[in-house]
């Protein structure tokens, strides 16, 4: 018995995106981590006028300033952010002070705008272990209520949708690298698809958990069929009004809210492909399994 | 008998139901968006609490946090001198307030202190994007003994000990000097009776009292009026001298007063068009259901930001956010119900047999689903730092108010319908020919 054809190419869809995000991780292209996360300076400016990103560079190369990251923004690219990496705390201010008499030279109208932001080296590795352990403790704690509400496999699909769920967002983020920075932010949006997300399957879950009961001789993937074509609507419907709302505040928000909002409409969209093509199936396998298993026993 | 009373006010009763609760909610909008005085002569006031898109309008009620209304916000971690044993928490406490009363004896009222994780401290102070604040917060208390002509003959290194007691004249510091100190202060002492010495922490008199005869031993006391935290908190701080943490800054963080605003109105503005652009779905897709879900979508968001200011919970950026995705994810529980509604009336079931049963079938998906985002939102109020915990929070609250609105009021509102007459299932649904016929049948 192996997992249903549809299903399949879905898992190895799956796999062939986040293989590809670990390549690029390994070669050195990963995530674009944010200050929350690789600590730093991180400071915004308004030259007023329409920048070049190599004024600014030269600035910071006079100053000694190796490891940094120059972004031009803003409607008229009048808007500069920088990001230095591997600072020590007590040269932020003269790194400060130093950057902003180098920019007036050239820019003699730039004014700090937004936030200057400094985080130390080891927040970052706190926040990391911080969302490690979050994820899994809730994944845990899922899989414990769902094998109690419903049967382990039941659990175990559906812990497995939505690890493959985080999975894809941070793909998206590694593939993305250029347009999206990874902060703090992420962890919320990660840990509310966690808990959002598992609602599709849930749903699907129910309805099997009902129809299984009703077609005890039926095969488990065509339950899971039969189920899933049922909550079809919902899962359109709910998805939509949910979609909606995150997809509104990413259009009218700010950058700080589109940096939340852009990992989680991934990560539904995620959510809705794994629990209608993934997770039913994985709990058919090993529904099949144990049944093949107790027949034989 | 009840049924009986039931059955003659069966259809009157829903219609008065269902206008009592449309009055109220209209009331509850209107009270949440301009607040009201109440008899007699306005002396209490309800404060509006329902949030506007003009940010300068915002309402007192519902406290942005940092991130939203401009400001600086630090991050330490903290670790126990080398040596000590003292319980850490009470060391950290002992800390935090010691930083609390240094801010607010320099006008920083609204700064905010607060644990971080098991071993930080988190400042905010809003307002404010000056970095010499911070070298106010992690300075040692100076403690200066001044002689009758005002200059400083002995600081506070020189004493040993000082700790909270109670004398004479009530609530008292009691303190002990070094050998070295108790010699200075034995000889000030001796040259300086009947005139007045002076003890100063962080430039604040302690006392200023007339010296009676001198003091060889080394032993004295402060006294003042004094209640006993406050003697024991100023003991503290001449015992610690510096804070009872070795801190060790994590993260400073700026924000403009002009972001905050930006962010507060778009997000305003994009929950305004994703409820109205839900509603419409909804009533396109479930006819008079969907004016029900709409109806108990508007209820939602007038109790959730009721509960926000009652809870005094602080919005900040991605708690907002939070706000947003919890009003596309309330309707679920609505969406639930009205698909298994839809298909016990495509059955042929009559709309108050579908009420029923779709109730029945929804409750069990509901309640799992509703439970699983719990535990995410509980794990993140946990683990969350800083302003990811005010995501948490308003997920958390999210949950709890749409399972109350989705179910508990959308099930009044269909019963209610269903009583005063809407029974005919093609308002809430496309009913095929054969259902319609086996119904007449």
């Amino acid at each position: 018995m192996v997992i249903k054809n549809r299903s399949r190419i879905c898992l190895i869809i799956s796999a062939v995106i986040i293989v590809a995000a670990l390549l690029l991780h390994l070669f050195g292209m990963g995530i674009n981590l944010g200050i929350d996360f690789s600590g730093g300076l991180s400071m915004q400016y308004d030259m007023k006028t329409a920048v070049n990103a190599s004024d600014v560079t030269a600035v910071l190369d006079k100053m000694g300033v190796v490891d940094n990251t120059v972004q031009i923004q803003g409607a008229n690219s009048n808007e500069v952010n920088v990001r230095i990496k591997n600072l020590d705390k007590d040269d932020v201010q003269k790194v400060q002070a130093d950057f902003e008499a180098g920019v007036k030279e050239i820019y003699p109208e730039a004014e700090s705008v937004g936030d200057v932001n400094y985080v130390g080296p080891v927040a970052g590795e706190t926040l990391v272990r911080n969302a490690v352990i979050s994820v899994l403790l809730a994944a845990a704690l899922m899989l414990i209520y769902i094998a109690i509400r419903f049967d382990l496999n039941s659990g175990i699909a559906a812990v497995f949708g939505l690890l493959h769920d985080v999975l894809i967002m941070l793909s998206f983020m590694v593939i993305f690298r250029s347009v999206i920075q990874m902060n703090s932010s992420f962890i919320a949006a990660a840990l509310t698809i966690v808990g959002y997300s598992i609602n599709n399957t849930i749903v699907i879950f129910d309805r099997i958990r009902e129809n299984a009961k009703k077609m005890p001789t039926i095969a488990r993937e065509e339950v899971t069929n039969i189920s899933i074509r049922e909550s079809l609507g919902r899962t359109i419907c709910t998805t939509v009004t949910t979609l909606i709302t995150i997809v509104a505040l990413c259009i009218l928000g700010v950058a700080s809210i589109r940096e939340f909002a852009l990992p989680i409409i991934v990560g539904i969209i995620s959510g809705v492909y794994s629990a209608n093509m993934i997770n039913g199936y994985v709990w058919a396998f090993l529904e099949e399994k144990r049944r093949s298993r107790k027949a034989k026993a | 008998m009840k049924s009986g009373n039931k059955r003659v006010g069966g259809k009157t009763g829903a219609i008065i139901a269902l206008c009592v609760l449309l009055v109220v909610t209209i009331a509850l909008g209107v009270i949440g968006v301009t607040g009201v005085s109440l008899p007699p002569r306005g002396l209490h006031k309800v404060l509006s609490w329902l949030p506007t898109t003009n940010s300068d309008n915002w309402p007192e009620s519902l406290p942005l946090g940092l991130d939203l209304r401009g400001g600086m916000y630090v991050e330490y971690s903290g670790k126990a001198p080398e040596g000590s044993t003292a319980d850490f928490d009470s060391l950290r406490e002992g800390t935090m307030s010691i930083i609390r009363s240094r801010l607010s004896d320099k006008g920083f009222n609204e700064a905010n202190v607060q644990r971080l994780g098991s071993d930080g401290i988190r400042v905010e102070i809003p307002n404010v994007q000056d970095d010499t604040v911070l070298d106010l917060i992690g300075a040692a208390a100076k403690m200066e003994f001044k002689d009758p002509s005002g200059n400083v003959f002995m600081t506070g290194d020189m004493v040993k000990t000082a700790a909270y007691s109670y004398g004479e004249k009530g609530h008292q510091i009691a303190f002990e000097l070094t050998p070295e100190g108790a010699k200075i202060f034995g000889d000030m002492t001796a040259a300086n009776v009947g005139r007045n010495l002076v003890i100063e922490l962080d430039g604040e008199t302690l006392i200023d009292a007339t010296v009676q005869q001198a003091i060889l031993d080394g032993h004295g006391v402060i006294t003042g009026n004094y209640t006993q935290d406050e003697a024991t908190s100023v003991a503290a701080k001449i015992q610690s001298g510096a804070l009872p943490l070795e801190l060790t800054q994590q993260k400073v963080d700026k924000v403009s007063a002009t972001l905050g605003q930006d962010a507060v109105s778009s997000s305003v503005r994009a929950a305004l068009i994703g409820i109205l652009l839900i509603m419409l779905l909804m009533i396109v897709r479930y006819r008079l259901n969907g004016l029900i879900a709409s109806w108990a979508l508007t209820i939602y968001t007038i109790l959730l930001f009721m509960l926000i200011a009652l809870f005094g919970i602080q919005l900040t950026l991605p708690g907002l956010a939070g706000v947003v995705l919890g009003i596309g994810m309330a309707v679920d529980a609505n969406v639930i119900i009205f698909e298994r509604f839809n298909e016990e009336v495509r059955k042929g079931r009559s709309a108050k047999a579908a009420v029923r049963a779709g109730f029945k079938n929804a409750i069990s998906a509901i309640l799992d689903a509703n439970v699983t985002t719990l535990i995410a939102a509980i794990v993140l109020l946990f683990y969350g730092t800083g302003s990811i915990q005010g995501f948490a929070k308003t997920l958390l609250l999210g949950v709890v108010v749409s399972m109350f609105t989705a179910v508990i009021v959308t099930r009044f509102l269909m019963n209610r319908f269903v009583n005063a007459g809407a029974t005919n299932t093609s308002l809430y649904t496309k009913v095929n020919a054969e259902a319609e016929k086996e119904v007449e049948a």
